[in-house]
């Protein structure tokens, strides 16, 4: 099902916590400095505790024995415990920010490197800000939960242990009554959590939406303007943003009780303390000094408690990230290497589909039962009418889709059995949407070989008759260009990304209607240009313009999901069938 | 400052609110102060007093009236401070969604010089990330800043009142962590740009990628696309642990200064106790609010990182919040409703860049004539039609819509009435009925149907299996060329325009479906309207009123098809490549003396 901008993703995995525990795949690669950062921190506590008793020492003994001396002594050793405790935070949190940052490096590599690999209706079926978001921006808020979150965690779990434990030594009976809180304290929680985790979900939804319509609004904001939508889309998005704010606020209404909740329990724990010791049990069962440290320990047994519940309100918030992140990490890749996959070695170039069904979706076949072979060398004009099936021919010749039925075969090897990458760099596809990567001209040419030289590439760009222009533009070849500027026309494009293929070398060359922006006289002068090139190529050529194709070696014509006639032009011609309607009909 | 007038200038309508929470904030932070009072009260009487049993049997009502004051104390802080979050979250998030609305409103108004100098990665960042840190410095680094100050001036001022001379003393700290923030402001500014910077590269290599996902499959460059986003990623990693680490290499300093207190405290606390100058009691009240002192102290460094951060973000917000297109309403523009269709260029010159597009350009278009535009690539077609929408403007000369210079006309009643269906086709990930009607939502299905059918959409629609309510994918990819270029003629004429602008719209479909549009057009329009089409083929030119040679941004020859191919020229020698009769080979790819 495809997705637009107004609609949530939904998702199925419920809740768990094996998100958290996949995540761990990507933190225990820097176990090492994370231990190492926890115990610099365990340190730095450590040696916190020891400047309690330096004071407690002074104003016990040296103050009322008013030895000064003494005193300056203490303060030294006071300031060099905080130096020290200092100083160990500082380490620990030079060791966290790389790892933190480290971390985030890692998930957002593998999340690229997964993209990379899927297939184009990945890409179709929803709008690209929604993919965008889930690499920059939800990324960026898993970090800290990675990084400081889990060190953060165990301190507090260690804390809470150790309190726990003097706890139990000074009384066990008050000991209980202070841990009767945490039956309530969990069932709040609990309460809290699970509407908390919805609605965080629901903001990251909620923000996917608003991004995605923006992303789009961003691209399209001629489109807009053409038709004067400005204010309809504007209202569109005010509505988007409401939504958002809406979910962003139900959202913090729940988070923002965790803390009070946690406080009014804490209290009601030493209350009940108090209660118990003085009032509940007999006078005399709980030593005075005994109550005193209880209740100095419930609270400070419930600060970690309560760090512990913000700690787990940050993981609950940034889990719907997470999720999100997995979702897309876990998303098939339907065309892959298949085990054992060869690279296919340098090719000739011929081509064959034996027998060939395919559909886009399941039971709508858009070709069914298609052979045919083509010779090392041959042009090849595919014709018919628009949406026929000619884009989806070549496309499988990539290997960009897998066939239901049949083989296709490169030099006789079956495609599917060679690597990707081995299969698509001999090929050059010039595809119909020209695209430009924001940079300058010559790298958008450059990308078709990147190791091509500043010659090679203006070569390129003469052979397409693009230089022309290209020299006219106010930096020449360093002209800075990108993809929705006004400074290059249809035509123009068109002219950069056909320099672009040509310069990749390809032994299949593939023009899917590459040059309908292009004029007439361009048109002409550049197919004189690319004869030699097409020497020793085998090519497909889709495209309207008869006069492109009339002196391919041979031509196809594409309809009812096969091919309906094949032969030359004059072949053609003389059958009176489909395509010398085609041709008549478009003669001036 | 700018940034911070800027904040308070988009305060309006929150503020109110933001001010209750900054005061709600105060009155939470006092009873923090005031929190531990109950239970040392009842520590002092029930349990170390020396006559505590005593108390405890005298005075038990006093015991439960501490303890309910200790819980409905807690009750009452909680709920203060819970609301004064809410008021936060309210304020802020108010405040966020005003910045963003008028953010989309400046971005959809922008002409295109603006889309040349900003990259849409780039804009992602700005309305998100950045826009995220406004929101973290109203509902985070105030709040905290106001609530130190808060915290330390109370606290400050209570111990002048118990001691002046200790209070002195620890006062006398506060100048180190002012010189400490002031030397971490310098350094932490430029750190957080580069991150900004950084973060908007890493956000450009993603968008285009994704974008250009066809592109980068087709050439099998994935490996070349994650090196390079690795590498953009790898300098955003870098700039990220840079900046944190400012942070890191001046915190000790604050830390020692803010952890200091406590030496202060020991040292000349201790020296007046000995001196008699300071009761124990008053050394124990003084120590045990320290912290009211040195939290604010040691989080200055973080507020001030933050700061920082903030104005970094803003700042990149600012530079698009105060962005104006240069093409608005003029004050006296005329309102007009419905147009004639009648378009004239006179002596019109417009030059992007100081490179000249179009020079010296006249023509007239009569209501309801079919003009067709031919031209060389880069000879100025596009350039052309977009005087007439006023997308751009021309430099001298004047563009004329019904008889009246387009700057004239009310740009959205003058846009209204010219409908382009654009060279580069945008579809939105939305259903095809929704793209059609785009231009008006409103828009009947009935009606829309009869649109797809006029420019041959109908048909490959209808089978598709949900029909108009399939969903397109963005720039409309899942369809093959020719699809996206007919439902956005669709999309174009459904607006029932009065001049017409196709910019090669048919290009990529076949003959036989061009000749049905050309008839749609020309015969089947319930509506008068004027057609300006530009065209590389002969065929679509042919039966056109008026075919204009554009050559180099001039008109190098104007007429119909019979009185352009009685004379050499562009057109002719167009003419003759296309019919096949021309000395030059008519080859689409002389593709048989190559291979053969």
């Amino acid at each position: 099902m495809r997705n637009k901008y107004d609609v949530d993703e939904q998702l199925e995995t419920p809740f768990n916590f094996s998100h958290l525990k996949r995540s761990f795949v990507y933190v225990k690669k820097y176990r090492r400095n994370m231990a190492g950062s926890l115990m610099l921190s365990i340190c730095a506590a450590i040696i916190g505790l020891i400047g309690p008793l330096i004071t407690q020492r002074a104003l016990d003994v040296t103050i009322p024995g008013k030895d000064i001396k003494e005193l300056f002594l203490l303060a030294l050793a006071l300031l060099c415990c905080n130096a020290g405790a200092m100083l160990c935070g500082n380490m620990s949190g030079r060791i966290m920010t790389k790892v933190g940052q480290n971390i985030i490096f890692d998930i957002r590599e593998d999340l690229f490197a997964h993209l990379q690999k899927l297939p184009f209706s990945y890409y179709d079926d929803r709008p690209h800000g929604k993919i965008l978001i889930r690499v920059i921006n939800y990324v960026d808020s898993v970090s800290n939960m990675l990084s400081n979150g889990i060190i953060m965690f165990i301190m507090e779990i260690l804390n809470m242990i150790f309190i726990l434990i003097f706890m139990f030594i000074v009384d066990v009976k008050l000991s209980i009554v202070a841990l009767s809180g945490l039956p309530l304290f969990m069932l709040v929680m609990f309460a809290i959590k699970k509407r908390q985790r919805r609605a965080w979900q629901s903001v990251s939804n909620k923000s996917s939406n608003m991004n995605a319509y923006l992303q789009e609004n961003i691209v399209g904001a001629r489109i807009t303007q053409v038709f004067t939508r400005e204010e309809e889309n504007a209202g569109i998005y005010d509505r988007l943003n409401e939504k958002y704010r809406k979910a962003w606020m139900e959202a913090v209404k729940y988070s923002n009780l965790v803390w009070p909740a946690t406080d009014n329990i804490s209290t009601l724990v030493r209350v009940a303390i108090f209660v118990m010791g003085l009032v509940i049990l007999p006078a005399g069962t709980v030593s005075l000094g005994t109550l005193a440290a209880m209740t100095g320990y419930a609270a400070r047994f419930w600060q970690p408690i309560m760090n512990l519940s913000n700690i787990m309100n940050n993981f609950i918030n940034n889990i719907s990230y997470l999720e999100r992140i997995f979702e897309t990490l876990d998303e098939p890749v339907k065309i892959h290497d298949k085990e054992g996959a060869e690279p296919l070695g340098t090719i000739e170039g011929a081509v064959s589909f034996k027998d060939v069904t395919f559909g886009y979706e399941e039971g709508i076949n858009v070709l069914e039962h298609v052979s045919f072979d083509v010779r090392p060398g041959e042009s090849i004009a595919l014709v018919g009418p628009t949406g026929a099936g000619k884009s989806t021919i070549v496309s499988l010749i990539s290997r960009f889709y897998d066939i239901q039925q049949g083989a296709i075969t490169v030099d006789g090897v079956d495609i599917s059995g060679v690597t990707l990458a081995s299969l698509r760099s001999q090929m050059g596809i010039m595809l119909q949407d020209s695209f430009i990567f924001s940079g300058t001209i010559m790298d958008n040419i450059r990308y078709g070989r990147l190791d091509a030289t500043d010659e090679e590439v203006m070569q390129a760009a003469k052979t397409v008759c693009a230089d022309q222009f290209i020299s006219l533009m106010e930096d020449g070849y360093d002209t800075q260009v990108n993809e929705r500027g006004s400074k290059l026309s249809g035509g123009e494009k068109q002219l950069i990304s056909f320099a672009r293929t040509l310069l990749s070398d390809p032994k299949i060359l593939v023009l899917d209607e590459a040059t309908s922006s292009i004029d007439a006289k361009t048109e002409a002068l550049l197919q004189k240009g690319i004869n030699e090139l097409l020497k020793g190529r085998t090519s497909f050529i889709i495209a309207h313009r008869l006069s492109t194709i009339r002196n391919c070696d041979r031509i196809m014509y594409i309809d009812e999901k096969g091919i309906l006639e094949s032969g030359s032009h004059d072949e053609l011609m003389q059958k009176h069938g489909a395509y010398y309607e085609l041709y008549t009909s478009q003669s001036v | 400052m700018f940034q911070l007038r800027w904040l308070w200038a988009n305060m309006k309508g929150s503020r109110r609110n933001y001010i209750i929470a900054l005061c709600l904030s105060i009155v939470c932070n006092a009873l923090y102060i005031a929190a531990p009072y109950f239970q040392s009260r009842i520590i002092d009487t029930f349990v170390s007093s020396p006559d505590a049993v005593g108390n405890l049997e005298l005075h038990r009502d006093l015991l439960f009236r501490l303890l309910g004051g200790m819980i409905g104390f807690t009750l009452l802080r909680t709920v203060c401070q819970y609301s004064c979050n809410m008021y936060y979250e309210v304020a802020s998030q108010s405040m966020i969604y005003k910045v963003r609305t008028h953010l989309f409103r400046k971005i959809e108004n922008q002409d295109m010089a603006f889309y040349d100098r900003f990259r849409t990665g780039d804009l992602m960042t700005r309305l998100t990330g950045d826009l995220d840190m406004v929101r973290h410095m109203v509902s985070w680094v105030i709040k905290g800043c106001v609530e130190s100050m808060a915290l330390f001036t109370a606290s400050m001022v209570y111990f002048f009142t118990i001691d002046w001379r200790t209070a002195l003393c620890i006062l006398a700290m506060t100048p180190c962590i002012f010189i400490v923030t002031r030397r971490l402001s310098k350094n932490a500014g430029p750190a957080y740009r580069r991150v900004r910077e950084t973060s908007s590269a890493l956000n450009t290599a993603a968008q285009e990628n994704i974008s250009g996902n066809r592109i980068v499959k087709a050439f099998a460059r994935e490996d070349y696309e994650i090196k390079k986003f690795r590498a953009r990623d790898e300098e955003y990693r870098k700039a990220n642990i840079n900046a944190a680490f400012v942070w890191l290499r001046f915190q000790p300093l604050i830390e020692l200064a803010a952890g200091g207190l406590s030496v202060i405290l020991l040292l000349c606390g201790g020296y007046f106790m000995i001196n008699g100058h300071l009761t124990m009691g008053q050394y124990v009240a003084i120590s045990g609010l320290l912290w009211a002192v040195s939290n604010p102290m040691r989080n200055m460094g973080n507020y001030v990182n933050d700061f920082h951060r903030f104005m970094a973000s803003a700042g990149k917000i600012i530079e698009i919040y105060y962005e104006a297109p240069r093409i608005v309403d003029r004050v006296d523009a005329k309102d007009r409703d419905k147009f004639r269709g009648e378009v004239e260029f006179r002596n019109v010159t417009y030059s992007i860049g100081g490179k000249k597009i179009l020079d010296d350009i006249s023509f007239h278009i009569s209501p309801g004539e079919h003009v067709v535009i031919m031209g060389a690539t880069g000879s100025g077609k596009t350039s052309l039609i977009n005087l007439i929408p006023r997308f751009s403007d021309c430099d001298s000369g004047e563009v004329l819509v019904d008889g009246m210079n387009v700057r004239m006309h009310k740009l959205r009643k003058l846009r209204k009435n010219v409908s382009i269906a654009t060279q580069d086709v945008l579809l939105y990930s939305d259903t095809i009925d929704s793209n059609i009607a785009f231009g008006d939502s409103e828009m009947e299905e009935a009606y829309v149907h009869r649109c797809a059918e006029l420019s041959a959409a109908s048909e490959f629609i209808d089978k598709l299996p949900q029909k108009y309510d399939t969903i397109v994918g963005e720039r409309g990819v899942g369809l093959s060329g020719g699809q996206k270029q007919r439902i956005s003629l669709a999309r174009a004429i459904a607006v029932r325009p009065s001049v017409l602008i196709l910019d090669d719209t048919t290009s990529a479909v076949d003959m036989e479906t061009e000749n049905y549009i050309k008839d749609s057009l020309d015969n089947k329009l319930d509506f008068d309207c004027t057609k300006i089409v530009v065209a590389q083929r002969i065929s679509t030119a042919r039966n056109a009123d008026k075919i204009i040679i554009l050559e180099n941004g001039k008109i190098a020859d104007m007429g119909t098809h019979e009185e352009l191919i009685s004379h050499e020229g562009y057109y002719k020698q167009i003419y003759d490549l296309q019919s096949g009769m021309g000395e030059e080979p008519a080859d689409g790819l002389s593709g048989k003396e190559a291979t053969d």
